[in-house]
C-alpha cells in the first residue's frame, strides 16, 4: 500500500530513515563548509555566483551541519536507543515516519532560503519563519512520540541515558522558540543576548545533553562493562541542567551588556568543569581494562575519540571563558576552532560512532567494508587535527594583531598558509564523509552476507 | 468533428505565430540604448541605507566584520554605549573578525572606493580574502554603500588618519614652502630617485617594482590624497608606511629634502578620479582604477550628514 511506503509501520524504520536522511545532508553541509574553506585561500575561485559566495555557503554550512547532519542523526539514534532502553517499540512508527519527512522538507526549504540569503540575520538562528514553524512542530512530535514510547516501557527504572534524552527534547524546543526570535523584534543588545543564549544552548541543551546520552549508551554496551557509578552520571545530569543554560552572555564579554549578566555567565562557565569531569570520570572508569578494545572495534573506536575530544572542548571552554583569556582571544578563528572542536570532534564523532554501531543491527545488514570505516576514521580524526591546529594558530596570530594594533592587511597576510591547511583538512573531511556514504550505500543495497540479530539488548547495569 | 479540430489548430497556430511576431521578437530583437536625452526617473533615486542594512544582513558581511569596538581596539574609533544599539534589530555585532571591525566605517572611505572595493576588492586592497560582490545589482550595491557609510553615525571620525604629536614639532621647523611650485620642482629629483622606482614616474603606483609587490605602491594621483595635510606626508616618508615595502626615508633623506618630497608629491594628485570601463582592467599592475559610476547620489536621503 502506498501508505506504507511512504510512512513505513516497520520497526526500526523510522531511525533508519532518519539516520540516511543525516548522512544524505551532512554531504551537502560538510561540501558547503569544504567549498568556504577553499575560498578563504582562494578567495577568487567562484565568481559572480552568489549562492556560491562565501557568506551564503557559511549560512547554509552551520544550519546543515546542526539542524540537518547532526540533528537528524541525533533523532534517528533516540529513535533506536530509547526503545532498546525501554524494551519497547516506537510509540509510532508512522509518526516518526512522518516527521522524518517533514524534517526533510525543512531541510530543503533551509537549503534553498540560506543558499541564496534569505536569511534572519541572526547567527544560528538563521531559517525564515515559515521553517521555524515547522521545525518547533516536527520537534514537538518527535518528543512526544519518545515519551509515549517511555510512557509505555516495559522496564521500571530510567537508565541515565533516557534522563538525558528527554531533559534533551523538553529544553531543545524550548531553547529553540526563545532562542530563534522569530516574531519578535527586540532592541540590538537585548536581541545579543537572547541570540546567545540560543548560540549557547543548541549546543548546551540539545547537542551535548543528547551526546552525552549516546555515550553513555554506546559505552557499556560496546565495552560489555558496567557503568561505573549511576550516582556520578545523576550528579554530571544535574549539573549540566544548572549550568549550561545562563552561560550564553561569554560570548560578548566586551560588548556594553549589564555586567552582571557577564558575572553570571563566566561563573557557570567554569562551574561547567563540574559535571563535564564528573561524565568523563564515570567514561573512564567505565572503560576501565577494555582500552584495547578501541583498537580492533571501530563504533568504539570513534566514540573513545569523542570523549577525549569532549575533555578537550570542555576545558578550552572555560579557559576562554574567563575575561582576561576572553578579551585577548575574542574575534579570533581560535573560537571557530573551539566550535569546530564541540561539533566536528565530539558531537560528529559520537554520532558516527552511533551511525556505524546502528545501522547494522537497524537493518540487519553486516558493513559492506571495513577498510572503508577505518579510512574514514583516520581522514576524519586527522583532517580534524589539522583544523583545529591551524585555526587555532591562526587564532593566537589574529589575536596578537588585535591586541598589539597591528593593521588588519598587515597580519591577515601572515595566516594564509594557515587557512590553506584549513582547506586541506576540509577536504580530508569530505573525503572521510564520503566514504560513509559509498560505505552505506553498498552495505544497503548489496546482497547481505551475515545476518544480525535485530533486536537490541539491554544495557547492562 | 474533423473540420473543427482543424479550425481549432489553425486558430492557435495563427494566435501563437501573431504572439511570436509582434510580441516576443519585437522584446528580443529591439533593445534601443539610452541617448542621454529624455528623463532618467530610476537613477535620480536616492541611495536608502535602511534597505542597504537589508543587504548587509542578506549577504553575511557580519561573518567576517563585527560592528563594535572594545577597549583594545586601536584605531576604530571610541568605545560603544549601550544605548547606541538600541535600533539595531537584528543585531550586527557579528561573531569572528576576519576583516576589520565596521562600528565607525562611515566616512572613511569615499563612497566610490567602497563600491570599487566591494566589486574587486583585491584591486584596492592587495592581499584581502574578501569575496567579491560583484553579483549584486547596481541598485543593490548603492544601497550597501549608503549604508556602510552611515555607520558611525552619531560617533563620526573626523579625520581619517593623523601624524603623531611629534610631527607637530617638525611642521613648525619647516623652512621651505611645500605649495609653492618652485619647492615641487626641486622635490621632482629626488621623487625620481627615491620613489619612481615603486610608484611610477608619474606616482600612479604602477613604477617597476610594483610588480613584485604584493602590496601595491599607492596610487598616488587619486584625489583622495588631496585631504592629507603636510605633516602627514612629512610623516608617512619619514616613516614609511606600516604592512607595505615603504621604507623610512627619515634614514636617508634630511628634514629639508623630505618636505621637498612634500610639495612635489602635493603636485601629483588629479582633479578626478580616473574611470575604466570594464573590470578586467582593474586587475592589471599599471595602477588602481575605479569603475564608472552611475549618476545616482551617494549620500543618503537622511541622516549621514
Amino acid at each position: 500500500m502506498f501508505i506504507d511506503k511512504v510512512l513505513s509501520n516497520k520497526e526500526g524504520s523510522a531511525s533508519r530513515n532518519f539516520l540516511l536522511s543525516a548522512l544524505w545532508w551532512s554531504l551537502f553541509a560538510i561540501g558547503a563548509g569544504m567549498l568556504a574553506g577553499l575560498e578563504f585561500s582562494m578567495p577568487d575561485l567562484v565568481h559572480n555566483i552568489p549562492q556560491l559566495s562565501m557568506p551564503h555557503l557559511r549560512m547554509w554550512h552551520v544550519n546543515g551541519v546542526a539542524i540537518g547532519w547532526l540533528s537528524m542523526g541525533y533523532v534517528g539514534t533516540m529513535f533506536y536507543m530509547v526503545p532498546a532502553l525501554t524494551k519497547s517499540k516506537l510509540w509510532s512508527e508512522r509518526l516518526g515516519n512522518f516527521t522524518m519527512w517533514a524534517w526533510n522538507a525543512l531541510m530543503v526549504g533551509a537549503f534553498c532560503t540560506l543558499i541564496n540569503g534569505n536569511t534572519e540575520g541572526r547567527e544560528y538562528a538563521e531559517l525564515g519563519a515559515v521553517l521555524d514553524v515547522m521545525a518547533v512542530v516536527a520537534l514537538i512530535l518527535i518528543a512526544l512520540n519518545i515519551y509515549m514510547t517511555v510512557v509505555h516501557r516495559q522496564t521500571k527504572k530510567l537508565y541515565v541515558s533516557l534522563w538525558y534524552f528527554l531533559g534533551s527534547l523538553f529544553w531543545f524546543p524550548l531553547v529553540y522558540i526563545i532562542g530563534q526570535r522569530t516574531f519578535v523584534a527586540l532592541p540590538g543588545l537585548n536581541d545579543a543576548i537572547i541570540g546567545w543564549f540560543y548560540g549557547h544552548n543548541i549546543l548546551g541543551m540539545w547537542f551535548t545533553t543528547v551526546g552525552v546520552g549516546m555515550m553513555y549508551y554506546l559505552l557499556p554496551r560496546l565495552t560489555n562493562n558496567p557503568l561505573y557509578s549511576h550516582g556520578l552520571s545523576m550528579l554530571g545530569f544535574w549539573g549540566i541542567a544548572l549550568f549550561y543554560a545562563p552561560t550564553g552572555t561569554h560570548h560578548i564579554l566586551q560588548s556594553p551588556v549589564p555586567e552582571w549578566l557577564k558575572a553570571i555567565a563566566v561563573i557557570s562557565s567554569i562551574f561547567l568543569l563540574v559535571p563535564v569531569l564528573t561524565v568523563l570520570t564515570n567514561f573512564f572508569m567505565t572503560m576501565k581494562g577494555k582500552w584495547g578494545l578501541a583498537v580492533t572495534n571501530m563504533p568504539l573506536r570513534f566514540v573513545v575519540t569523542s570523549c577525549f575530544f569532549y575533555l578537550l572542548t570542555c576545558v578550552q571552554g572555560p579557559f576562554q571563558a574567563t575575561r582576561w583569556i576572553n578579551w585577548y582571544l575574542h574575534f579570533t578563528q581560535w573560537v571557530v576552532g573551539h566550535a569546530h572542536l564541540a561539533l566536528l570532534g565530539t558531537f560528529s564523532f559520537i554520532l558516527t560512532g552511533a551511525f556505524y554501531y546502528g545501522i547494522p543491527r537497524l537493518t540487519g545488514r553486516q558493513w559492506y567494508s571495513q577498510g572503508l570505516i577505518r579510512a574514514h576514521y583516520w581522514l576524519k580524526f586527522l583532517g580534524f587535527l589539522l583544523m583545529m591546529t591551524s585555526l587555532t594558530i591562526a587564532g593566537l596570530i589574529q589575536a596578537a594583531g588585535w591586541n598589539f594594533g597591528v593593521p588588519v592587511d598587515q597580519w591577515s597576510l601572515q595566516i594564509r598558509p594557515y587557512w590553506a591547511l584549513r582547506a586541506i583538512s576540509g577536504v580530508m573531511i569530505v573525503l572521510g564523509q564520503i566514504l560513509l556514504a559509498y560505505n552505506t550505500f553498498k552495505t544497503l543495497y548489496t546482497p547481505a552476507i551475515l545476518e544480525m540479530k535485530a533486536a537490541p539488548q539491554e544495557v547492562k547495569a | 468533428m474533423k473540420g473543427y479540430r482543424l479550425g481549432a489548430i489553425g486558430i492557435v497556430i495563427t494566435f501563437f505565430t501573431i504572439i511570436t511576431t509582434t510580441v516576443l521578437l519585437p522584446m528580443i530583437l529591439f533593445n534601443p540604448k539610452p541617448t542621454g536625452h529624455g528623463n532618467n526617473y530610476i537613477e535620480t533615486v536616492q541611495a536608502n541605507p535602511a534597505r542597504g542594512r537589508q543587504i548587509f544582513v542578506r549577504e553575511g558581511c557580519f561573518y567576517c566584520h563585527t560592528q563594535f569596538t572594545r577597549l583594545q581596539d586601536r584605531g576604530y574609533g571610541p568605545l560603544v554605549r549601550a544605548g547606541d544599539y538600541v535600533y539595531e534589530t537584528p543585531h550586527q555585532l557579528g561573531t569572528a573578525r576576519t576583516g576589520p571591525d565596521l562600528t565607525n566605517e562611515g566616512g572613511k572611505f569615499p563612497s566610490q572606493w567602497q563600491k570599487a572595493h566591494l566589486i574587486n576588492p583585491r584591486a584596492l586592497k592587495p592581499g584581502s580574502i574578501m569575496p567579491s560582490f560583484s553579483y549584486l545589482s547596481d541598485h543593490d550595491m548603492n544601497d550597501l554603500v549608503a549604508y556602510v557609510q552611515t555607520l558611525g553615525n552619531e560617533r563620526k571620525v573626523t579625520h581619517y588618519v593623523e601624524a603623531p604629536e611629534e610631527y607637530k614639532a617638525s611642521l613648525a621647523r619647516k623652512t621651505v614652502d611645500t605649495s609653492s611650485d618652485a619647492s615641487g620642482n626641486a622635490g621632482r629629483g629626488l621623487y625620481t630617485q627615491n620613489c619612481a622606482a615603486c610608484h611610477g614616474q608619474s606616482g600612479r603606483g604602477n613604477g617597476p617594482n610594483s610588480v613584485s609587490l604584493e602590496k601595491k605602491p599607492a596610487n598616488l594621483t587619486r584625489p583622495f590624497y588631496k585631504q592629507y595635510p603636510d605633516d602627514f606626508w612629512f610623516y608617512r616618508i619619514t616613516e614609511g608606511v606600516p604592512g607595505t615595502r615603504m621604507p623610512r626615508f627619515g634614514e636617508v633623506l634630511t628634514e629639508e629634502q623630505r618636505w621637498y618630497l612634500v610639495a612635489y608629491v602635493k603636485t601629483l594628485q588629479q582633479k578626478n578620479e580616473q574611470t575604466v570601463d570594464n573590470l578586467s582592467e582593474l586587475d592589471k599592475i599599471e595602477q588602481v582604477k575605479l569603475p564608472v559610476l552611475t549618476e545616482q547620489e551617494w549620500e543618503p536621503a537622511s541622516g549621514g550628514d
